[in-house]
């Protein structure tokens, strides 16, 4: 059967079926009620007539076979209804249209009977004193007619009412739905930028759960859409920084002339403008990318040996701001993880280490594995953070302030997002052996 | 014209210091809030760039700080940040000019200069003394109507006089005006400069005031 989709035609329907359904029962068992009580009545007055008849015969039994030649009774029921009186076994008195042969073959009680093809309901009774036979009987559709206009008139003003009912029945789940249709009124005038929660005056309670999970959900996507909308202007904002020096000392080369050496600082200054905007733009997918998928496509990978690839392609770097960097890794150190994630992150926490420590710094990178957990530790000899730029740091494009390094505040925001995508942890504290910065990766097993 | 820029990104400022000079201005470059606050208190800045994301302090709190103080200087208020409500704030704590990076160096020096022009009540773009006009976007000094070819130095000495013009500017001042850090001052630069313009223009364009400086007579 196909399910009702609206959810009023549902409700009319159900409504209306268990009042019909109700209404057939209570028929049923006043059909049932009436039929025993008029059985029962109309029994007794058989048996009574009976009796009267039998009273009858015995002040006087002649031997006349008399017909009850009055005329029958007037009435739809007078061919419904007949008499035998039989004495000595002759039939001396019957209504007129009795038959003549005898009504029944039992001599006292109730029975019913087939004649003429018709069922009866005989009542017989014997005379004490006399050999008198009395048989009084009834057809019994006559009862059923009686049945059937009793159900009848019970009947048809429910007949009449259903559809009545139906109809106010429509009007009343109407008027109850309504609250419901305010809501969906009031969803449908909303324009795609409205994200502030539902209000509905006088919800009721069967839909205050509704309400408070639509609004719930309205909730979060709107913190989700201001955090997007909030990337985009900071995104925007950060990529001027490089434009501007790109424009400026592209300005500079134009304008200097005859000055060579002024032409050619201010053209290396344009590409250099140029890598640092080419930087940010790559961060800034690499973390539009991790937002938008973050399924890692883990399989076995040996963070020693990555490790010890990152440190030797960033350790030109670090030669050349003369800084001393060592890496204290096992031969290998397996675990579960995305190698090219995995690189990304590595690659961040490495270079962050050598491009905001000082000249001549120490950089220590560190992998462990014990039976608990996996360990890659990054730590400097730098100026490290305060408690408060560390509370800071996976903010995007936060920088710290003052140093000179063109960074795009974006790097340790994609590095938390990776740590989060492999289910690790990121953490940054400051470092007891180096007393820089020390940036921890840390797999449980 | 000596002005202040307070920039931190090295390639930002490197450029707008270049640019800057090859508009004709002398161009002192701080990269932090305090830097920018002390320099602008002690130096006679013509106009001041300031950028507001500054290391310890904001740009905001070194111009709040520095109006605080009386500094009267223009300030040119250089930033990433566009939002209507962050101009308004930037104008309100006293800045002068508020641009959006990324700017055009001929739209700021041209920008600088109206700053400038407009500190000192004037309400026109050349300058004029009599017969004698002086036009600060094109670098050029007319009289009667014939350009004149005056050096770099001599150019801003005549600027600074007639933008001070009926006001006496001692030798220290002009130095002030004229040379931006590390540059070689001679003892006698000023006079020399001076004795050049009077040969090259008219020998009571400019006043000696003996024992304090020079000045140029107000004209009506």
């Amino acid at each position: 059967m196909r399910r009702i989709r609206s959810l009023r035609s549902r409700l009319l329907a159900l409504v209306l079926g268990a009042v019909a359904l109700v209404w057939l029962a209570t028929a049923v068992a006043t059909w049932s009620d009436a039929r025993r009580e008029l059985d029962e009545l109309l029994d007794n007055h058989l048996a009574q007539a009976a009796a009267l008849l039998v009273a009858q015969q015995a002040h006087g039994v002649d031997d006349d076979d008399r017909e009850f030649d009055a005329a029958p009774p007037p009435g739809r029921y007078a061919t419904h209804v007949a008499f035998q009186v039989w004495h000595e076994g002759r039939l001396i008195w019957h209504s007129a249209g009795a038959p003549t042969t005898a009504l029944a073959s039992h001599d006292r009680g109730f029975d019913t009977q087939q004649i003429d093809g018709q069922a009866w309901r005989v009542v017989a009774a014997r005379g004490a004193e006399h050999d008198v036979q009395v048989y009084v009987a009834e057809r019994l559709d006559s009862r059923s007619e009686i049945l059937r206009a009793l159900m009848r008139s019970m009947l048809w003003p429910i007949a009449v009412a259903m559809p009545l009912l139906a109809l106010l029945g429509w009007w009343a789940v109407h008027r109850g739905l309504a609250p419901l249709q305010r809501l969906s009124a009031g969803l449908a005038r909303r324009t795609p930028q409205a994200l502030d929660p539902m209000q509905l005056d006088d919800t009721p309670t069967e839909m205050q759960p509704l309400l408070a999970a639509l609004n719930g959900l309205l909730t979060r996507i709107a913190t989700l859409l201001e955090s997007e909308r909030r990337f985009t202007a900071d995104a925007a904002h950060e990529l001027r920084t490089p434009i501007t020096a790109i424009r400026a000392q592209a300005q500079v080369a134009l304008g200097a002339g005859n000055d060579d050496d002024e032409r050619r600082h201010a053209l290396l200054a344009t590409l250099e403008g140029c890598d640092r905007a080419t930087r940010l733009v790559e961060q800034l997918l690499t973390l539009a990318r991790l937002e938008a998928a973050p399924a890692a496509e883990d399989s076995n990978t040996d963070l020693s040996r990555l490790t010890r690839r990152i440190v030797a392609e960033l350790a030109g770097s670090a030669l050349d701001k003369q800084q001393s960097i060592e890496l204290e890794a096992p031969d290998a150190c397996t675990l579960q993880a995305d190698e090219t994630l995995l690189g990304i992150l590595l690659r961040n926490l490495v270079d962050n280490a050598i491009r905001y420590s000082p000249v001549r710094s120490r950089i220590c990178i560190a992998v462990s594995q014990s039976a608990a957990r996996t360990e890659l530790r990054v730590e400097d000899s730098g100026p490290g953070l305060s408690d408060e730029q560390r509370g800071r740091l996976g903010e995007r494009f936060f920088r710290v302030l003052g140093n000179e390094q063109p960074g795009s505040g974006l790097g340790w925001s994609i590095a938390l997002r990776i740590a989060a995508v492999q289910g690790a942890t990121l953490s940054a504290s400051r470092s007891d052996a180096l007393g820089g910065l020390k940036a921890v990766v840390r797999w449980p097993n | 014209m000596r002005v202040l820029l307070a920039e931190d990104d090295p390639l930002i400022g490197d450029g707008l210091r270049a640019g800057l000079r090859q508009r004709g201005f002398q161009v002192d470059w701080v990269r932090d809030g305090v830097a920018a606050e002390r320099e602008l208190l002690a130096e006679p800045y013509a106009a001041v760039v300031l950028d507001l994301g500054l290391p310890m302090q904001d740009g905001l709190a070194v111009l709040a700080a520095v109006r605080a103080r009386g500094l009267a200087a223009p300030v040119l208020v250089l930033t990433a940040r566009d939002a209507v409500r962050d101009r308004v704030h930037g104008l309100d704590l006293g800045a002068d000019d508020y641009v959006v990076k990324p700017i055009d160096l001929d739209e700021l020096a041209a920008r600088l200069r109206a700053l400038v022009r407009r500190s000192h009540g004037q309400p026109q773009e050349n300058l004029q003394s009599g017969d004698l006009v002086l036009d600060p976007a094109a670098r050029s000094v007319t009289l009667k109507g014939v350009r004149v070819p005056l050096s770099t130095r001599e150019f801003d000495l005549l600027h600074a006089l007639m933008l001070n013009a009926g006001r006496v500017m001692t030798r220290d001042q002009l130095e002030r005006r004229l040379y931006s850090w590390g540059e070689e001052i001679d003892s006698n630069a000023i006079e020399v400069h001076i004795h050049h313009l009077r040969r090259k223009l008219r020998p009571d364009l400019i006043e000696t005031v003996r024992g304090v400086g020079y000045a140029m007579a107000r004209t009506p």
